[in-house]
């Protein structure tokens, strides 16, 4: 079963980010905060934040995936943090 | 008539918003690799095999990745490249 997702393109790609998805891949689902898309392999990088700090960070491969669907938007916070994850720490935002 | 330039002024809008949309994307991911360097990643491959190994580079097309001490279940490849097209997804710890 060929997916339409590799070939949405950027601006499609663009509107799940910062947003939880379900990523439906061969044989399970895979959720997460969606951090970015490759545009060359269409790969998903979902970040899912720790209780104790830090992130798990799962790369789903553009040709895995089945199905996106978008769940619930992140918060002002959240999508700071989900946008902050890769950036050098010194322009990281300062946290308390 | 039908004047052209409206449409062609729109696509032109239309595809700058892509590129940047796609630069802005490409960014993110490239940032993603640099911060999984030197780093312990579990690959899920397709018939549910998990391979973990310490993640070195990607090339540009993302075809292959370049890792270290690959545990396999025969035993673990100091130095290997792993085809992309057998990898459903891979996670690693930030």
């Amino acid at each position: 079963m060929q997916s339409e997702w590799p070939l949405l393109g950027p601006s499609m790609w663009s509107r799940y980010v910062s947003k939880q998805v379900m990523v439906t891949v061969e044989n399970k689902e895979l959720r997460g905060w969606l951090q970015t898309v490759d545009p060359v392999s269409a790969s998903l990088v979902l970040v899912n934040f720790k209780k104790e700090g830090g992130a798990v960070v799962q790369v789903v491969m553009g040709h895995a995936v089945r199905q996106v669907q978008a769940l619930k938007v992140a918060d002002q916070e959240t999508a700071e943090r989900i946008q902050a994850c890769f950036l050098p720490p010194m322009i990281q935002n300062m946290s308390p | 008539s039908i004047p052209t330039s409206i449409p062609s002024d729109a696509d032109a809008e239309q595809l700058q918003r892509e590129q940047k949309a796609r630069s802005q994307l490409r960014e993110n991911f490239l940032r993603c690799l640099l911060s999984m360097t030197g780093k312990k990643v579990e690959f899920d491959m397709h018939e549910n095999v998990k391979v973990e190994a310490t993640f070195g580079a990607s090339d540009i097309d993302v075809l292959n990745f370049q890792v270290s001490d690959l545990h396999t279940p025969i035993g673990v490849q100091k130095e290997a490249l792993i085809r992309c097209q057998d990898v459903i997804s891979y996670t690693f710890e930030i």
